[in-house]
């Protein structure tokens, strides 16, 4: 199938979604009353509650959200074949992803901008914001993870990176001093950081660079870069070490020194990329090439297409992330009712098309299923994404070496900038749920030490297609149970509610049966075969048992999490049924 | 319709998208680091009323004298200022203060 073709699809998707169901279902089940007060204008106190324009707040909600999982999902989740992938992408969002979106906003406006936690205190049982703490938290280490891996022991091992990277650093925490301390032009920070951020990209492809890194990772005239413990090479050793160096100072330095400038200048190289990539991609048009539509139902190292492939492509179709994001924070900042569609579902709709140029770079930008294993197979999405990047700008005339540095940076530090402010919300929230127990998590770098070691460990044991499933069913599992609370909203409030209870159904069996696989899988299928595991993969026994005991125990403690606080929530979805049988009758 | 609307309405239409554009870079880029000032500027005028305004709340302040003297500048954020402060928070709202 010709790119061009899956991108009007996608659009046309776009139309009737959000054109026409999501319209519906404002107009109808919502209503939005513009005479109403949100929480915004009705509590602006400068802190929470600030009222914005509805295109910044698009601007705001889609910066949010957008991050690794609809670049890298969609790359994994082709190992089925581009079909189902595809169509779980678009009707994933159609029908689910920008339903919790935009449901969870109008419920905070509705809700007097009131937290997640706080809501389900109220809506659910007093034990349910426990029980989604624990839950946020463990989701929270997947995601550095998930992310670790590919930055640690895909990007950065690669020469080219490493230095690109540091610059971006550096030229970001310039761009705070000229903003904040030099008090200069916006506009001229830009043009200087951006520029000098594309010569420190291309300083890092030079060969002398190149080489330097090379001889450090061990890996000089093509060599295999030597193992120095698990199957931890020391490239890999040094990538992980540059990735928590990066994340420890993102979480304890000030946020305006550190986290803001340089997420500013990211901004500039991730837009661009995605802007130099589509433009490459129109002119180049190309197909799938012998690409299978449907590979197998059943993928070696990921598991049966339901329910993987539904959790595997994560945010590309629906989020638990933006669910938090929404709520918290979105919910608190709108000015208008009817700006909740356009801010809510209008950026899931847009991060959807996003998910399919991420699609394209695998499907299309190698010519066929050969090109792509070849580039990485979803092993090693991060690196097919850059190389597909590369593809597509060399189509304008980019230098394909330097294109392929520039997506890996790209992606580098789109992972980058959500892994410290990961790593801050983490140290915050262990002060906040064990500081008065343990009082030296109060500590800034107690928590934040104690956050990378957890990362740590999960991105030296665990392969990365085993995290990424788990991490994409995490992610669904809190999507549903976003929906979970919205529809007992809906009900409490007596509106329509099969828009977000048949949507959550299916998100939380279909999560809960993936978790329950990899529980299967961890267990008793790759314990009981440890020893073969370990020779094939070329790991240690002890290296699979520990991975596979440690991802096995984190499905269990959100499965055990997911039941507890859907039992209390059937209980609240009969008293809630009953209260609004009489009202029907009335 | 004359040439001239169409034209004009073309041309309205046409600025009215570069400004929409224009608000949504801003909401990408800036107006997150504009709003962490905003944040931090108010948090800032938070404590100063409770360090003068406390007893609102039941927290010991200072003399009566000077509180008197301040209060016809902070009126209107007084009522403001108590709601916020009593709010009740939680860890998911952490995601507002610390990732977004």
């Amino acid at each position: 199938m010709n790119s061009l073709v899956v991108l009007a699809f996608g659009a046309l998707a776009i139309l009737v979604g959000y054109g026409v169901y999501a319209r519906r279902i404002n107009t109808s089940v919502i209503s939005p009353d513009d005479k109403k007060a949100t929480p915004a204008k009705m509590y602006m106190d400068g802190v929470d509650f600030t009222p914005a324009n509805r295109n910044v707040l698009f601007g705001y909600q889609f910066k949010s959200i957008a991050a690794l999982g609809p670049i890298l999902g969609p790359i994994v989740a082709v190992q089925y074949g581009w079909l189902p992938a595809l169509l779980w992408i678009v009707f994933g969002t159609f029908f689910i992803g920008w339903v919790q979106d935009y449901a969870s906003i109008m419920m905070g406006v509705r809700e007097e901008g009131q937290s997640f936690g706080a809501l389900s205190y109220r809506l659910i049982s007093p034990r349910s914001r426990s029980i989604l703490i624990t839950f946020i938290y463990f989701y929270l280490v997947l995601i550095m993870g998930a992310f670790g891996v590919q930055v640690g022991f895909n990007l950065f091992t690669n020469p080219a990176v490493p230095l690109g990277v540091i610059i971006v650093m550096l030229v970001g925490l310039l761009a705070g001093q000229m903003t904040y301390k030099w008090k200069v032009d916006i506009l001229i920070t830009t043009l200087v950081t951006v520029v000098l951020a594309f010569l420190g990209i291309w300083l890092g492809t030079t060969e002398a660079v190149r080489n330097f890194f090379m001889g450090l990772y061990g890996t000089t005239g093509g060599a295999a870069s030597p193992v120095w413990f698990l199957a931890v090479t020391k490239a890999r050793f040094l990538g992980t070490l540059l990735l928590l160096v990066i994340c420890y100072l993102g979480a304890v330095l000030p946020i305006w020194r550190w986290a803001q400038p340089i997420n500013y200048v990211a901004f500039w190289i991730v837009s661009l990329g995605i802007l130099g990539g589509l433009v490459g991609l129109l002119i180049w048009r190309p197909g799938m090439g012998d690409f299978p539509a449907f590979t197998s139902f059943n993928v070696a190292g990921l598991g049966p297409l339901w329910p993987i492939l539904f959790v595997t492509i994560a945010c590309g179709a629906i989020s638990g992330w933006h669910s938090l994001v929404s709520s918290s924070g979105t919910a608190r900042q709108l000015e208008r009712e009817s700006d909740g569609l356009y801010v809510g579902g209008g950026s899931m709709f847009l991060e959807m098309f996003f998910a399919i140029v991420s699609f394209l770079t695998a499907t299309a930008a190698f010519g066929g299923l050969q090109g792509y294993v070849d580039a990485g197979g979803g092993a090693a999405a991060g690196t097919v994404f850059s190389k597909g990047l590369a593809t597509f700008m060399n189509k304008w005339g980019l230098d394909p070496v330097f294109g392929q540095a520039y997506g890996a940076v790209f992606l580098t530090l789109m992972a980058l900038t959500i892994m410290y402010l990961v790593v801050r919300f983490m140290r915050v929230a262990s002060a906040e749920a064990l500081g008065d127990r343990i009082p030296a998590l109060r500590n800034q770098h107690v928590g934040t030490i104690i956050a990378l070691l957890l990362t740590l460990v999960l991105i030296w044991l665990v392969p990365f297609l085993q995290i990424w499933v788990v991490f994409g069913a995490a992610n669904q599992l809190m999507a549903s149970l976003a929906l979970l609370l919205v529809t007992l909203w809906l009900m409490s409030k007596g509106k329509s509610y099969q828009w977000t209870l048949w949507p959550m159904i299916f998100m939380f069996v279909t999560t809960i049966a993936a978790l329950g696989w990899k529980v299967y899988e961890s267990f008793v299928k790759n314990l009981g075969n440890a020893a073969a595991i370990a020779e094939k993969q070329k790991y240690t026994v002890g290296q699979v048992t520990l991975a596979n005991i440690l991802i096995g125990s984190i499905c269990v403690i959100l499965i055990i999490a997911a039941f507890v606080l859907m039992f209390d929530s059937i209980k609240a979805f009969q008293k809630y049924r009953q209260k609004a049988v009489p009202a029907a009758t009335d | 319709m004359p040439a001239a609307d169409i034209i004009s309405s073309i041309r309205n239409r046409g600025r009215q998208a570069a400004i929409a554009l224009g608000q949504i870079l801003y909401g990408m880029t800036i107006y997150e680091a504009v709003r962490d000032l905003q944040k931090e500027r108010n948090s800032i005028h938070r404590l100063f009323i409770l360090v003068v305004f406390g007893d609102v709340l039941g927290v010991p302040i200072l003399p009566p004298y000077y509180t008197l003297r301040l209060l016809p500048y902070v009126i209107g954020d007084l009522e403001g200022w108590r709601r916020s402060m009593l709010r009740e928070r939680d860890f998911t709202d952490l995601c507002d203060q610390e990732i977004t």
